[in-house]
């Protein structure tokens, strides 16, 4: 474990480096079947639903909803020791795929599943950025 | 219809390790609950001729390990990768290992050291380290603070709240009716009563879940001996009958369809069911994988002991208590006695059916116990079904 309180950054694979060079732009991607048009996320080589096509990255709406969602109170990195609580949630997107991100920009008592989302983007360090969501309404 | 393996194995040695805080090994753990278990069915390792087992994910070809310890070559051996769906796992291929021919008597066990392993130093003292290095997630985790199997479950539990009303209070209650067991259960971790107000009043680690919620950091090894029916007859216990079994695996993940309400325990359940021939009213004692509060009030649905979505207040009715409609982790369980990956759970069950515990542990008239298992964040699940012999 890291004792020094750098936040974490992701290690991408040849496979899922589309997606951070896409964060890195500020847009939302995702690996699209070109056969049955559905969403794989994370990647794997050929898509599962059909086993036919081939999966390429496409931009998505970045909007979606909170299927669920949860908050850390407990301190698991010492790079979080500031943020607690913070909102940790599976994003439902509206094109289908679901993602593991955060919901910022409304306080964690104020979250509920089926709210509304869209993508904001966050710079980590380092160059690396992530996708964080937050309330549709909010501007 | 009945299966033809149904009632033709047995389990006819069970124990446990020593548990809570106790500085050994996960192997040398391990080793005592399986020597334990040998003694208990009242052979020698000399007999066994088969092993299946699992121990921290750390270790390498684990059953080597075992053999090497216990003195055994054995005819068949492996080690398993199914987390907490692994330990029925172990009996359920310990039943297809005899029924081939590859062997007659199988050990199965599992042990581990996570109170050791995380209070060595001041240095290792979180969960986290419970994980291999090389095993973490490398990306779409930790980068968003996501850490832990408490976060993946509370997912969960949170999910379940918004479909069905499920409340915090109603998860309380299985942590306060499995505590009760525990006090009556002197090898348990948890010695302290435990009431909502403190239920409700504990911090919270990753809401909603509490630190009640979840299941405890301690050292503990399990361990049976699998053989046939037949040769049970001659030997030094009541037997068990393994009566029934199951599995099934929501591979596509945790956070895809439904999975995180409606878990592969309901696919599982059904086999099992199926092969014994049995329904869920048939059931006297559940022993059921609590590695948090949420996951029993999800199983006690998908196992059909109440309707989807009223897990909750079946909970909260005190069905869960030893004088309840389903005494379920009669021992105290995960939350209470000490978290062995569900092993644990097979024990009691075995324990149960034998009708040798004093009257106030004992289920009254148990003929048949259910036991649950499920692993890799609850996408792995097992199900046994075990018979009081004749």
């Amino acid at each position: 474990m890291n004792v020094n309180g750098t936040l974490p950054v992701p290690r991408p694979s040849k496979e899922t480096q589309p997606f951070w060079e896409a964060a890195r732009e500020r847009r939302l991607v995702m690996p699209r079947c070109d056969e049955c048009g559905r969403y794989t996320f994370p990647p794997s080589l050929a898509c599962p639903y059909c086993g036919r096509g081939e999966l390429r990255w496409v931009e998505v709406s970045g909007r979606g909803r909170v299927f669920s969602y949860v908050v850390f109170h407990r301190v698991y990195h010492p790079a979080f020791r500031d943020r607690v609580p913070y909102v940790v949630a599976v994003i439902a997107l509206d094109e289908g795929p679901r993602l593991l991100s955060n919901v910022v920009g409304v306080p964690a008592e104020r979250v509920e599943c089926e709210m509304r989302v869209r993508a904001v983007f966050d710079d980590v360090r380092d160059g690396m950025v992530i996708p964080q969501f937050t309330p549709e309404e909010a501007t | 219809m009945r299966s033809s393996l149904s009632e033709k194995y047995a389990i006819v040695g069970a124990a446990a390790s020593d548990l809570g805080r106790t500085g050994m090994s996960a192997l040398a753990l391990l080793e005592q609950a399986m020597r334990r278990a040998v003694d208990d069915a009242g052979l020698t390792m000399k007999e066994i001729d088969g092993l299946i087992c699992r121990g921290p994910d750390d270790i390498y070809t684990h059953h080597q390990r075992m053999g090497r310890r216990l003195g055994i070559d054995a005819r068949f051996s492996t080690s398993l990768d199914n987390g907490g769906a692994s330990q029925i796992l172990a009996v359920i291929l310990a039943v297809m290992a005899i029924d081939a021919g590859l062997c007659t008597t199988v050990l199965c066990g599992y042990g581990r050291d996570s109170w050791t392993r995380t209070h060595r130093s001041s240095e290792s003292r979180t969960s986290m380290d419970l994980v291999p290095a090389e095993q973490r997630p490398t990306e779409f985790s930790a980068e968003y603070g996501y850490f832990g199997a408490v976060a993946t479950h509370a997912l969960g539990a949170r999910r379940h709240m918004y479909e069905y009303g499920t409340t915090r209070e109603q998860l309380g209650h299985v942590a306060i009716s499995f505590r009760e067991h525990a006090l009556r259960n002197p090898e348990a971790v948890m010695k302290e009563p435990l009431t909502l107000d403190d239920y409700l009043s504990a911090r919270l680690i990753v809401e909603p879940y509490g630190l009640f919620d979840c299941s405890l950091v301690s050292d503990g090894a399990g361990a049976v001996v699998v053989t046939s029916a037949d040769r049970a007859k001659s030997l030094k216990q009541p037997p068990v009958l393994i009566r029934g079994f199951g599995s099934f695996n929501n591979l596509t993940g945790w956070f895809e369809e439904d999975h995180m309400i409606r878990t592969a325990a309901a696919q599982s359940a059904k086999a099992a069911y199926e092969m014994a021939g049995i329904e869920p009213k048939d059931v006297d004692t559940a022993q059921l994988y609590d590695c948090f509060t949420g996951m029993v009030i999800v199983q006690l649905e998908d196992y059909g002991f109440c309707k989807k979505g009223e897990g909750g207040p079946f909970a909260q009715s005190g069905a869960l208590r030893l004088d309840g409609a389903l005494p379920t982790n009669t021992s105290g369980g995960q939350l209470s006695e000490a978290h062995v990956e569900g092993m644990l759970q097979i024990v009691e069950g075995v324990r149960q059916l034998r009708h040798t515990y004093p009257p106030e542990r004992q289920v009254r008239d148990a003929e048949i116990a259910l036991v649950s298992g499920h692993g890799g964040n609850t996408v792995c699940h097992s199900t046994l079904i075990l018979r009081r012999g004749a």
